[in-house]
């Protein structure tokens, strides 16, 4: 039996509060915003209801970010997942305990960069002329590959900077969840001469499929803040090819109309996609 | 030694030079004159000067924008772990439908999408008169230090062992005494490497400090980004220089960092 006290009400009452005003506060402000006509440059706005949202799905932009956004879900979630697995099997099989601590502080440094200085390392790195990583078909071709001018090299462009950064990272939690499992089952399998990809993909991966899925539900929670990696390396462009949502909300919002309402109606089905998306993916992954 | 140990050995030391050689050779990059940058054939071996790392710590918006980011981030990850470490440890010890849901709630907050925040915050802060101030981003970013801190913190009071509460409740020891002299320093280095977190988080902030700000409040970020459209030219020698200042703190954490993630992850699997 626990004392009496008024701990619990002192303790997480104040962070509750705090948190419910910051998350309501600008979630009723957003949907407000939304059914208005409101501008930067006027103060004064009217009701318009639904007209914003009506214009969204007539328009090709719109639908071309919604488009790009979903590529770069699956693109970067799925690739982070592969590159992680893989490096931590890599490590779980090859590499003593003494690498694994070198390694593991190796691959936690990217994801704890700021994202701004991870994509100009790289966008330097891309650079056509005299970037590094394109200097070896510059000196055996001649020619100077322009990797963020084509569509489709600049969105890969992009997510291999985010996969740099997050698929090494999950590296290491895989391999700690690795770790952890309990040795036995993979004794006995190796005992009965099971091969290293049977082991893992009969075995350890099965049992670690529930955090597995919880990585994965993190990682496309994580995508979704993909804004200073597009906006430092491409701004969404060429062309719009590698404009996401937020990169659209924002040039709708602040730079080309200032059109604050529309900008806010994306911005409220974004919100009522991903937290209606997550939260029951979550709770499902959960029970 | 097998074939595919070696593979894989292989496979891991591209792994980690893919990490250090970007780093280095940024580091190289940030000393290196126009001249030596950019050639066609990158430069290994040349005078290193100082001019570049100079212009960016001379230049009165950098300092300006390193004074916002100290401020705003301490403030907000102070008033995040205030509030967001007390919390963790009711959540963590007082297991019920509220505390699951306060739980869940704290964690759902990631899901909104920046950019839905920014929006709004952007229209409020402007009707009271907040716009481009400093309190305004660190109100912001309590959205993200409060929720981060409490989602990180549980386990690590989950770990503190039960039978150690109740003997300090056995030795006559409040609930309060029994948080501040036993729970705490237990878990302390877990709890330290995720208000860590939470300060590198905001420290990295990009899109909220672009929105929110224009002149006064700018971080050291948004000027990093602006530095490339200094003129015609972009001044990658400059802009390398910035990129080492700013990614020095997260650095500096890191040992933080994995510290915690080992305690983590270990003590989880010893008790189990």
């Amino acid at each position: 039996m626990r004392q009496r006290t008024a701990l619990p009400y002192l303790f997480l009452g104040p962070a509750l509060v705090v948190l419910v005003i910051l998350a309501a506060v600008p979630t009723i402000y957003a949907v407000n915003i939304s059914l208005q006509n409101r501008t930067l440059s006027a103060p004064d706005a009217d009701y318009v209801w639904f007209a914003n949202y009506l214009r969204l799905f007539s328009d090709d932009r719109f639908l071309n970010a919604l488009w790009v956004s979903l590529k770069w879900e699956l693109l970067t979630v799925s690739a982070t997942m592969v590159v992680g697995i893989g490096l931590a099997l890599a490590m779980f099989e090859a590499a003593n305990a003494r690498w694994r601590a070198i390694l593991c502080l190796l691959f936690i440094i990217p994801v704890l960069l700021p994202r701004v200085c991870a994509a100009f390392v790289w966008k330097f790195s891309f650079h056509p002329l005299y970037g590094a990583t394109t200097w070896p078909v510059r000196a055996l071709t001649g020619e100077t590959p322009d990797l963020l001018a084509t569509p489709w090299g600049a969105m890969l462009a992009v997510a291999f900077v985010d996969v740099w950064q997050w698929g090494l990272f999950f590296a290491v939690i895989i391999l700690k969840l690795l770790e952890s499992l309990p040795p036995q089952p993979i004794e006995a399998a190796r005992i009965d001469r099971a091969k290293g990809w049977e082991i893992h993909s009969f075995i350890t991966l099965p049992m670690l499929k529930l955090p597995l899925i919880s990585l994965v539900l993190v990682k496309a929670i994580e995508s979704l803040r993909s804004f200073d990696l597009v906006y430092v390396m491409t701004r969404g462009g060429p062309g719009i090819s590698t404009e996401t949502l937020d990169m659209y909300a924002y040039s709708q919002g602040f730079i080309e109309a200032g059109n604050i309402s529309y900008a806010s109606s994306m911005a409220v089905i974004m919100m009522v996609l991903t937290v209606v998306m997550f939260t029951t993916i979550w709770k499902r992954v959960q029970k | 030694m097998k074939l595919s140990t070696l593979l894989l050995r292989l496979l891991l030391i591209l792994a980690g030079l893919l990490v250090v050689l970007p780093l280095l050779w940024t580091l190289l990059n940030a000393f290196k004159t126009n001249a030596d940058l950019l050639v066609s054939t990158p430069k290994l071996f040349f005078t290193p000067v100082w001019d570049n790392m100079d212009y960016v710590l001379n230049r009165r918006s950098v300092a300006r924008a390193l004074v916002n980011s100290l401020i705003i981030c301490s403030s907000a990850v102070a008033l995040g772990a205030l509030l967001g470490v007390p919390a963790a440890y009711v959540i963590a010890r007082y297991k019920n439908r509220v505390t699951r849901e306060a739980q869940f709630f704290a964690l759902s907050l990631r899901f909104l999408p920046p950019v839905a925040v920014a929006i709004p915050m952007m229209v409020i802060w402007l009707g009271l008169g907040l716009y481009d101030s400093r309190l305004s981003l660190i109100v912001t970013y309590m959205t993200i230090t409060v929720s981060i801190t409490i989602w990180l913190s549980i386990p690590a009071f989950e770990r503190v062992p039960m039978a150690v509460e109740e003997a300090a409740r056995v030795d006559r020891l409040g609930p309060y005494a029994t948080f501040f002299l036993i729970a705490l320093p237990i878990a302390r280095l877990q709890i330290l490497s995720a208000i860590a977190f939470s300060f590198i988080l905001v420290w990295n902030e990009f899109l909220l400090a672009m929105m929110l700000t224009t002149s006064r409040a700018k971080t050291l970020p948004i000027i990093a980004s602006e530095m490339s459209q200094l003129g015609m030219n972009v001044p990658w020698g400059i802009l390398n220089a910035a990129v080492v200042l700013l990614s020095l703190p997260p650095l500096i954490l890191l040992a933080l960092i994995g510290a915690g993630m080992n305690s983590a992850f270990s003590r989880k699997s010893a008790q189990d």
